[in-house]
């Protein structure tokens, strides 16, 4: 159920020189290793971009036009560098929402829903609490949005502990849960009347994250690149993550060496759904300052994409996240530069990942001829 | 219309795409894009509808549109052996953005969207996918129980190594039922424009998709079962309807949730009956040594 295949781009040719007597190995094959496992992605976006390119042609508008516009957008402006920060703080939070679970075996389809659960925290201490100093509401506000985030993925995680339901069906039906729930709080409970669709008053002013520079961005960003870096060293370096890695590339060996699979599972949805939340808090008290209709964006399908490209690794999300949220900034100002729908985006990220999954095959038959041939 | 009659009319897309998913589900192929497929389907059928005024030839290119894309999951699954889930997600997306396109292609931003005539009552009020939903459903329980090629279909599921030591083909059959499954899961896609609003927009699905997989475990990847899970499903989506057009003193947001809520109560039970096949999500390689 895992995704970590072979690493494509190890040695060549059995004449590759062997690992360091301590087992360690040499720089120049970290580098080619790296380069190797870079083709395949290189292979991959080339070909979903060569795709694009025959559909926008046949759609009857100027590809080259289009794509300038989706890989430029991001970097000409200062505008568009903060947008597509703010853009991939989500994204990132989400992607790990999903590959951490992913590590241990387990589909976190839910990120929207636990997202939503995470801003509704984040609004109920925003505003319930709005009178108190930045300095204790602002922690708390975010505490309750990774709280709230935690929870309900617990349910999922406890349905599927304690009575073995496939957690992709949980975690989904969840989110359309929470989109009654979100719709609720914001035409019933703090309802903005004014805003003319479902929002929730502002928060206060105490629970807003503070901004750097002109155009401003949040500290959220700042606040996601650490908690990216934390869940790294910790699926690296810790027991935790060792054991989260156990059960997910043979539950029957980790259980048989001690390790409570069960337990890591649930662990694993925990720590999904406090990341998604917090990704909700932070657009809360970064972004938009209230709950309304629709904050969860396409945050859980972009996650996926991202978790499912880094091939769940927890190291790649945050550069995967960029390049996505790149083409996700690029999209809207495609289709004011070349006529080209944004919907076509999707298509792309999708085709993405697709080739990703065709070139391990290929790159496999590779392998196997060379093996082959040398006998 | 009457209660029973709403629920009637809701079942067929929950019992098409909830058959597709078992279908495909008792070959080994664990399709989890129904929900982009239903989209895709309901896309498709709008816009050929639409442009050749045909709800027929809407709902056929519909399925076709579908088989091709169960096709290219059975095909990375079985021949590629890539994780299912994986492909499953990656089709889903791919899935919702086509479907998405095509209709911004072919109708573009409108203020008053296009209209598709609904499908016509035939018998006892009821359209004719009710009659091919039921029928079709009945005619499958026979086909899987009671003949050869059904059981063939049935051990690919369940065994692959000893079917095909038997000289079952598990490849074609793994590609057939996957491709065959889609293709109902993108009719059960198409039908919802051509009954409820004669509109398409993003959000027509719904959820049901995720909701025929639940279905599917309910119903224990039994045909039979599942036609009759299926009056559940559909009479949560009813009620819902009706709570929210009469109004039933507790805010509508919760009336809303009722579909999903049962669901998730319901698969507590279902997932200890649930009888699943034994390979479901599994990829079959004829050359490992290793049992199943």
């Amino acid at each position: 159920m895992t995704i970590t295949a072979p690493t494509p781009g190890s040695p060549p040719t059995p004449a590759a020189p062997a690992p360091m007597p301590d087992g360690r190995h040499s720089l120049a094959q970290k580098t080619r290793r790296l380069l190797g496992s870079a083709i395949p992605y290189l292979l991959a976006v080339v070909a979903a971009f060569a795709v694009t390119a025959v559909i926008i042609l046949l759609l009857g508008h100027d590809p080259f036009k289009a794509f300038q516009a989706v890989l430029t957008t991001s970097f000409k402006t200062p505008n568009g560098i903060v947008e597509t920060f703010h853009k991939w703080t989500p994204i990132t939070l989400l992607a790990l929402a999903f590959a951490i679970p992913l590590a241990a075996g387990r589909f976190n389809i839910g990120g929207e829903g636990q997202l939503i659960l995470g801003a509704t925290g984040a609004v109920a201490v925003g505003i319930t609490l709005s009178d108190l100093p930045a300095f204790v509401l602002l922690p708390l506000t975010l505490i309750a949005g990774t709280v709230a985030g935690s929870l309900w993925a617990g349910i999922a995680a406890w349905l599927m502990q304690r009575f073995k339901v496939n957690e992709i069906l949980s975690t989904v039906l969840l989110n359309f849960v929470s989109f009654q729930l979100l719709d609720y709080v914001a035409s019933e409970v703090w309802p903005n009347v004014g805003a003319g669709f479902p929002a929730t008053e502002y928060i206060g002013k105490g629970a807003e994250l503070p901004t750097i520079g002109k155009p401003p961005m949040h500290y959220g960003v700042l606040l996601a690149l650490l908690v990216a870096i934390a869940v790294a060293v910790w699926m690296r370096r810790s027991v935790g993550g060792f054991e989260l890695k156990a059960v997910g590339s043979n539950e029957r060996a980790a259980k048989v060496h001690g390790i409570r699979a069960g337990k890591v599972a649930v662990t694993s949805m925990l720590v999904a759904g406090a990341l998604a939340g917090l990704a909700g808090a932070i657009e809360v008290t970064g972004v938009h300052e209230r709950m309304l209709e629709g904050i969860q964006s396409n945050f859980l399908l972009l996650g996926i994409i991202v978790g499912l490209i880094a091939r769940g690794s927890v190291v790649a999300v945050p550069f995967v996240a960029f390049g996505i949220a790149v083409l996700e900034v690029g999209a809207s100002s495609m289709q004011r530069a070349a006529q080209v729908p944004v919907e076509l985006v999707l298509i792309t990220e999708g085709l993405i990942l697709l080739f990703l999954l065709a070139s391990d095959v290929i790159s496999g038959r590779i392998k196997l001829r060379r093996k082959r041939s040398n006998g | 219309m009457n209660t029973i009659a709403l629920i009637v009319t809701a079942m067929v897309p929950y019992i098409l795409v909830a058959q597709g998913t078992m279908i495909s589900g008792r070959a080994g192929i664990f399709n989890v894009a129904q929900e982009g497929l239903m989209l895709l389907g309901a896309s498709v059928g709008f816009l050929v509808s639409m442009q050749f005024g045909s709800n027929i030839l809407g709902l056929l290119v519909a399925a076709l549109a579908g088989a091709l894309v169960g096709f290219i999951l059975a095909w990375c699954t079985t021949y590629w052996r890539l994780d299912q889930f994986v492909v499953g997600l990656a089709l889903f997306f791919t899935c919702v953005g086509v479907a998405n396109l095509l209709y911004r292609v072919v109708v573009g931003v409108t203020t008053s969207p296009p209209l598709i005539p609904l499908l016509p009552k035939v018998f006892l009020g009821q359209n004719a996918m009710v009659y091919v939903a039921v029928l079709g459903s009945i005619g499958l329980w026979w086909w899987l129980y009671r003949t050869n090629s059904g059981m063939r279909l049935r051990s690919v599921g369940e065994n692959p190594k000893a079917a095909d030591s038997l000289g079952v083909n598990v490849a074609a059959t793994r590609l057939w039922a996957g491709t065959a499954g889609a293709a109902l899961m993108a009719l059960g896609g198409a039908y919802l424009p051509m009954v409820y609003t004669g509109t398409f927009n993003d959000s027509i699905v719904g959820g049901r998709g995720w909701l025929a997989i639940a279905l599917a475990f309910f119903g224990g990847w039994r045909p039979q079962f599942i036609l009759l899970g299926a009056a559940f499903f559909a009479s949560m989506d009813v009620l819902a309807l009706k709570a929210q057009v009469d109004g039933i003193g507790i805010p509508h947001q919760f009336v809303s949730m009722l579909p999903y809520v049962a669901t998730l109560l319901v698969m507590i039970f279902a997932f200890r009956w649930a009888r699943v096949p034994q390979f479901l999500g599994k990829n079959y390689d004829r050359e490992s040594r290793l049992v199943g």
